[in-house]
C-alpha cells in the first residue's frame, strides 16, 4: 500500500511539473509582445457583467495604457455582493468595482473614493451622475434597459404585432398557446425576472402619474410605504400568473436556460437587454429579433426597466489609486464609451457622444423618446431588498404567499435595512 | 481475494438487482462524459444516447478556457501542502495528548475537540480580516493553512482513538533506552500510525480537492485560481452550451475521478478504517 | 523527569493547538463577540445592543424557514441515506462476483465534487424538455415532474442528489464493519434455524451499531450544514423553499450586510449542532450498550 501511494505521489507530482512547464511556456509567449513597459501597475476591476460584454473596452484600455497590467474579475452577481463587501469590510478588495447607481451603500461606509472633483467627472451630462449626499462616488458605463425581446419571425406567422396594451399583450400570449408555441421564456429561478415584470406594471400605472413622482425618496425615508400604494397594480399583473404565462416550471430554469428556449425559437418572448444580444446571434444567426416595452393597462408607448446602468467606482483602500484614477480617465473618452456600446448597446452619458439606435430597438424608440425608462430600485439606498420581494413573488407564483404579504416583506425589509444604515 | 469459510451458492437474483441499481447509480455520471462529446442539438434531442461522431476538440478548448495547467498546478499544491499540515501537526498533537497527564493540555484537548462540533462558516469574516492583516490573501498559502486549521479537529479526534489503542509497553521500553518522549515519538509511533494516516489523508485530500469556498473567498486573480473556480467563471458565460460547459465539469472531476478508479482499493479501505476506528 | 515528559508533550501538542486557535478559535470567538453588537458592513462604528439580535432571529421568516429546512435535510439525508447503505452494505458483503465492480460504482458519487454535482443534476433534472430525468419519465409515460421549480418538491430533489452522491460512502463504512464481523456467528444461526431476516435483525443490525454512530453522526451534521449543494443548485430557491441554515446566516452576513446579526445566526447554529451531536452520541451509545 505504502509503495502506492509513494508512486501515485510521485506520478503526480511528475504530471503536474510536465504540466505546468508547459503552462509557463505558454505563459512566456503571450507576454513577449508587450513586454515594451517594464513596471506594469497591476488593477483589478471586479464586475457582475461577464467579460465578454466588456471585450472591446478592455482591449481599448490594454492599448492605452500600457503600463498598467489590468486583470478583469467576473463574478457571478449571485455572490458579486457577498464576495466584494468581504472583501471590501477586510480592507482589501478590487482597485475598481462595478456598482449600480450611487454607490450609497458603499459611499456610506466610507469604501469609495469621492470622485466629485475628479477632471473626468465634469465631461459627464448631469443627468448620469447619481449623487450621494450631494457628492460624486461613481462614473456611469452605458445606460442600462430591458424589455420583451420577441421572435419577429412567429410574430409574422402568427398575425402578431408587438402589444400597445397589457390586455393586447395578454391576448398575444393566448394566441401563441392556442397556435402550441410557448409565448414566454423565462429564467424564473433568479429573483430578478418576475420582479422586473411587476415593476413593469407599476412604470406605466403608477410612476408615470405625476403624484407620485417623489415616492421613491418618500419610500426610502421611510415616510410612504409599498403596501397600500402598490397592491392593486401588483394583483392585476398575477394575471399573467393565472393565465399561464409564467408557470411553477420556470421557477427551475435559469437566465441562460430561458435565452436557450428564445434562441432557438421554442419560445417567442423573453424579457432581458442589449447584453444578450450578442449570444443570441451567436446561437441562432437567423433570429430575427426585437424589442418592445412593456405595455400598460391604457393604451401608450410602454415603459421599458433600466437606468443608468452599472457604473464604477475607485476602492478607497486601493494601492494604486494613481493607475485606477487613469483608468477612469480613459474610460471618459468618446472612444471607451463606443467600445462599451459595441458590445452591450445602451446610450452613453459622456457629452457629445452621439448613439445610433440599432434596428432591434425600432419597437421601443417611442418610449426612448419620451424617456420612459426607469427602474425603481436602483434608487433606494439600500442592499438587495429587490431581492427579497423577488423572491416573495415567487413564493407568490409556487401558492405560497399573497400579493399583500409579498409587498410587506418589501416594506420590512426596508425598515430593517434603514435601521442597519443609520445605526438606529 | 479472501477465501471465504462457506461455500456459499451465489445469489444470482440479488446480483442481476444490484447491477441494475449499480447503473442507475452511474447514469448520471455516462451523462456528464458523454454530453460532452455531442452537438449542442444533439445533447437535446437524446441526452442519453452515444454520440454519432466523437468530438474531442470541446476538451481542448475547455482546457485553454480553463488555463488547465496552471489550475491543476494550484489545486495540487494546495492539495499537497494542506495534506503534510494537516497529518503531522495532529499526529503529534494527539500523541502529546494521548500519553499526556496534565490539566492545561486536558483543557486545550477540550478546545480542540470542540471545534467538531462548531461549523468553520461562521467564523468567516473575521478569518477574512484575519488572513488580510497577515499579508496571506490571494496566496495558495492562506487557503493550505485554512485547510489544516479546519482539520485538526477531525483528525486530532481520529488519530488519538489509534494512538490509544497502542501498546504502552513499546514505548515504555523505548524510554527505558533512553529515548526521548520526541524522539519516541518519531522513532516508534509515529511509524505504528501509518495506516491511520493513510485513511486521514485519503479523506481530507477528496476535502481539500473539492474545496471551493475556500478558494473563492480567499484566491482573487486568475493566476491563483482553482479548477472549480474555472469551472463557477464559466458557469455563467456557457451553461447552455453543453459543448463548452461540460467539458469544463469534466475536467473539474476528473483528477480526483482518475485517482479514485486508480486508487480505489486504497481509498475505500482508507476511508472504512479511518471511520470505524474513530 | 515526569515533568520533562510533560514539557515534552506540550511541545508536540503547541504548533497544532496554536494554528487552530488563530485560525479557528479566535475567529470563532470573534463571531461570538460580534454576535452582541450591531457590526455592519456598512458601518464603521459597532455598538453592543446585548441580546437584540437573537430576539430577532425569531421573528425573521427566513431564517426560521432554513433553520426547518436544515433539519428537514439532515433527518431525511440521515434516515435515506442510512436505509438504503445498510442492505447495500450487507448485500455486498456476499459472495457476488462482480462485487468489487459494484463497491467502485457505488461510492463514485463520492469523490465527485459538491459543486459540480450539484450543476450536473440541475441539467438532470430540468424542467426544459432537453432533461434527461423528465425525457426517461415522459417515454414511460409518468409525465414530467417539475422537480427544482416546486416550491414543496425541491428540497427534496436536493435531498435525493445528496443521497445519490453519499450512500456510497455510508456503505463503505458498513461494509467494512461488517467485514469485521467474524462469520462463524452468522453460520451459528444457520445451523439454529434462523431465516435470513432473522438473522439481519438478530445479529447483524446489532452488531453495526458502531458504524451507524458513525454515519448517522457525520450524516445528521452533514445535513444541518448543507451548502454547496444547494449553492449551485437552486440558490435557496423558489422563493425561500429550500434554504438551509448556511445559506440564510451567508445572505445576511454579506448581501444584507449584517454582520452582527449573521454572527448572532452562527452562534445560534453551532450552539444546535452542538447539542444534536451530544444528545445523539449519547443515544447511540446507550443502544450499544443494550
Amino acid at each position: 500500500m505504502k509503495k502506492t501511494l509513494i508512486l501515485m505521489a510521485s506520478l503526480m507530482m511528475v504530471s503536474s511539473l510536465v504540466l505546468s512547464g508547459c503552462g509557463s511556456s505558454d505563459d512566456k509567449s503571450g507576454k513577449d509582445g508587450s513586454a515594451s513597459g517594464e513596471k506594469k501597475t497591476k488593477i483589478r476591476i471586479m464586475g457582475y457583467n461577464k467579460e465578454e460584454t466588456r471585450k472591446s473596452y478592455l482591449e481599448y484600455l490594454k492599448k492605452k495604457l500600457p503600463n498598467v497590467d489590468i486583470e478583469f474579475q467576473f463574478i457571478d452577481l449571485k455572490s458579486y455582493e457577498n464576495i466584494l463587501r468581504t472583501q471590501l469590510a477586510a480592507g482589501e478588495g478590487p482597485d475598481i468595482f462595478e456598482t449600480s447607481g450611487s454607490g450609497a451603500v458603499y459611499a456610506n461606509a466610507d469604501y469609495v473614493e469621492d470622485l466629485t472633483n475628479a477632471s473626468f467627472t465634469s465631461k459627464y451630462n448631469d443627468t448620469g451622475l447619481i449623487r450621494y449626499q450631494g457628492k460624486v462616488y461613481t462614473i456611469p458605463l452605458q445606460s442600462w434597459f430591458e424589455g420583451i425581446w420577441y421572435n419577429k419571425d412567429i410574430f409574422t406567422k402568427q398575425g402578431l404585432t408587438p402589444p400597445k396594451t397589457w390586455d393586447e399583450w395578454m391576448t398575444i400570449h393566448d394566441k401563441l398557446r392556442q397556435a402550441g408555441i410557448k409565448p414566454q421564456a423565462m429564467g424564473a429561478k433568479s429573483w430578478e425576472p418576475m420582479m422586473k415584470q411587476s415593476m413593469g406594471m407599476l412604470l406605466n400605472e403608477f410612476y408615470a402619474k405625476p403624484e407620485n413622482k417623489d415616492f421613491d425618496t418618500a419610500f426610502s425615508d421611510g415616510t410612504k410605504k409599498v403596501s397600500g400604494n402598490w397592491n392593486e397594480l401588483v394583483t392585476k399583473w398575477t394575471e399573467t400568473i393565472q393565465k399561464g404565462n409564467i408557470t411553477k416550471d420556470m421557477l427551475g430554469i435559469d437566465y441562460d436556460q430561458a435565452q436557450d428556449e428564445f434562441a432557438t425559437g421554442k419560445a417567442a418572448m423573453w424579457e432581458s437587454g442589449p447584453w444578450a444580444a450578442e449570444a443570441l446571434k451567436q446561437k441562432n444567426p437567423n433570429l430575427n429579433m426585437g424589442m418592445f416595452p412593456i405595455p400598460g393597462l391604457t393604451e401608450g408607448t410602454g415603459w421599458l426597466i433600466g437606468g443608468p446602468g452599472s457604473a464604477l467606482s475607485i476602492n478607497k483602500q486601493s494601492k494604486n489609486k494613481d493607475a485606477a484614477m487613469q483608468v477612469l480617465e480613459v474610460t471618459s473618452t468618446p472612444e471607451a464609451q463606443q467600445a462599451l456600446i459595441k458590445d452591450n448597446f445602451g446610450s452613453s452619458f459622456l457629452k457629445g457622444v452621439d448613439v445610433q439606435l440599432p434596428a432591434e430597438y425600432q419597437d421601443s424608440a417611442a418610449a426612448f423618446k419620451e424617456g420612459h425608462v426607469y427602474a425603481p430600485w436602483i434608487n433606494w439606498p439600500f442592499g438587495a431588498i429587490a431581492e427579497d420581494y423577488g423572491k416573495a413573488l415567487q413564493e407568490v407564483l409556487t401558492g405560497g404567499r399573497t400579493v399583500e404579504e409579498a409587498l410587506k416583506v418589501l416594506d420590512d425589509k426596508a425598515d430593517q435595512q434603514r435601521k442597519t444604515l443609520t445605526g438606529k | 481475494m479472501q477465501a471465504t469459510t462457506t461455500k456459499e451458492k451465489r445469489p444470482y437474483v440479488l446480483e442481476f438487482c444490484l447491477i441494475v441499481i449499480a447503473i442507475l447509480v452511474a447514469l448520471p455520471i455516462y451523462y456528464l462524459l458523454v454530453t460532452t462529446l455531442k452537438t449542442p442539438e444533439e445533447a437535446a434531442a437524446s441526452p442519453l444516447g452515444l454520440p454519432h461522431q466523437w468530438i474531442l476538440s470541446n476538451y481542448v478548448d475547455a482546457w485553454k478556457l480553463m488555463h488547465y495547467p496552471r489550475v491543476f498546478m494550484n489545486n495540487f499544491i494546495i492539495t499537497f501542502f494542506s495534506l503534510i499540515g494537516c497529518t503531522i501537526l495532529p499526529c503529534m498533537a494527539s500523541y502529546g495528548f494521548a500519553r499526556s497527564r496534565n490539566w492545561l493540555s486536558k483543557l486545550l484537548f477540550l478546545a480542540i475537540i470542540a471545534g467538531l462540533v462548531v461549523p468553520f462558516q461562521i467564523a468567516l469574516i473575521p478569518l477574512y480580516k484575519l488572513i488580510m492583516s497577515m499579508h496571506l490573501m490571494n496566496t495558495l498559502w492562506a487557503v493550505v493553512i485554512i485547510n489544516v486549521s479546519v482539520t485538526i479537529p477531525f483528525n486530532v479526534f481520529l488519530f488519538i482513538n489509534f494512538v490509544k489503542s497502542l501498546p504502552l509497553e513499546v514505548e515504555e521500553s523505548a524510554s527505558i533506552d533512553g529515548s526521548g518522549v520526541v524522539g519516541t515519538f518519531f522513532r516508534i509511533v509515529l511509524p505504528l500510525m501509518q495506516p491511520v494516516i493513510a485513511s486521514a489523508a485519503i479523506l481530507n485530500s477528496l476535502t481539500f480537492w473539492n474545496d471551493f469556498m475556500g478558494p473563492l473567498l480567499f484566491l482573487q486573480t486568475r493566476e491563483k485560481a482553482v479548477i472549480l473556480q474555472e469551472v463557477y467563471r464559466n458557469i455563467g458565460q456557457f451553461s447552455t452550451n453543453w459543448t463548452a460547459f461540460f467539458p469544463m465539469m469534466v475536467l473539474g472531476v476528473a483528477p480526483l475521478l482518475l485517482f479514485y478508479i486508480i486508487m480505489q482499493k486504497y481509498i475505500i479501505s482508507g476511508i472504512a478504517a479511518g471511520s470505524v476506528k474513530g | 523527569m515526569l515533568r520533562k515528559r510533560e514539557r515534552s508533550f506540550f511541545l508536540l501538542i503547541l504548533p497544532a493547538v496554536l494554528i487552530y486557535m488563530i485560525f479557528y478559535l479566535y475567529p470563532v470567538i470573534s463571531t461570538f463577540v460580534h454576535s452582541f453588537t450591531d457590526w455592519s458592513l456598512l458601518q464603521k462604528n459597532i455598538h453592543f445592543i446585548g441580546l437584540d439580535n437573537y430576539k430577532a432571529l425569531f421573528h425573521d421568516d427566513v431564517v426560521l424557514t432554513g433553520i426547518k429546512n436544515s433539519i428537514l435535510y439532515a433527518i431525511i439525508m440521515t434516515i435515506v441515506q442510512n436505509a438504503l447503505a445498510v442492505p447495500l452494505a450487507v448485500a455486498l458483503d456476499r459472495n457476488l462476483r462482480t462485487k468489487n465492480w459494484l463497491r467502485m460504482i457505488f461510492f463514485a458519487p463520492a469523490v465527485l465534487s459538491p459543486l459540480v454535482v450539484g450543476f450536473l443534476w440541475s441539467y438532470i433534472m430540468s424542467s426544459l424538455d432537453y432533461g434527461p430525468l423528465n425525457q426517461i419519465l415522459t417515454h414511460l409515460g409518468l409525465g414530467s415532474v417539475n422537480w427544482l421549480g416546486s416550491a414543496k418538491l425541491a428540497l427534496y430533489s436536493v435531498i435525493l442528489t445528496q443521497v445519490w452522491q453519499w450512500t456510497g460512502w455510508a456503505m463503505v463504512i458498513y461494509l467494512a464493519n461488517l467485514q469485521g464481523i467474524s462469520k462463524e456467528l452468522f453460520e451459528a444461526a444457520h445451523m439454529d434455524g434462523a431465516n435470513g431476516w432473522k438473522t439481519f435483525w438478530k445479529i447483524t443490525l446489532p452488531l453495526l451499531v458502531p458504524s451507524i454512530t458513525i454515519n448517522t453522526v457525520l450524516s445528521m451534521i452533514g445535513g444541518l450544514k448543507v451548502f454547496d449543494i444547494i449553492f449551485s443548485m437552486t440558490n435557496g430557491g423558489p422563493g425561500h423553499a429550500t434554504e438551509s441554515i448556511v445559506t440564510v446566516l451567508l445572505q445576511r452576513a454579506f448581501t444584507d450586510s449584517q454582520l452582527g446579526y449573521a454572527s448572532a445566526l452562527g452562534v445560534l447554529f453551532s450552539s444546535f449542532v452542538m447539542i444534536v451531536t451530544v444528545l445523539q452520541l449519547r443515544l447511540m451509545k446507550r443502544w450499544e450498550v443494550s
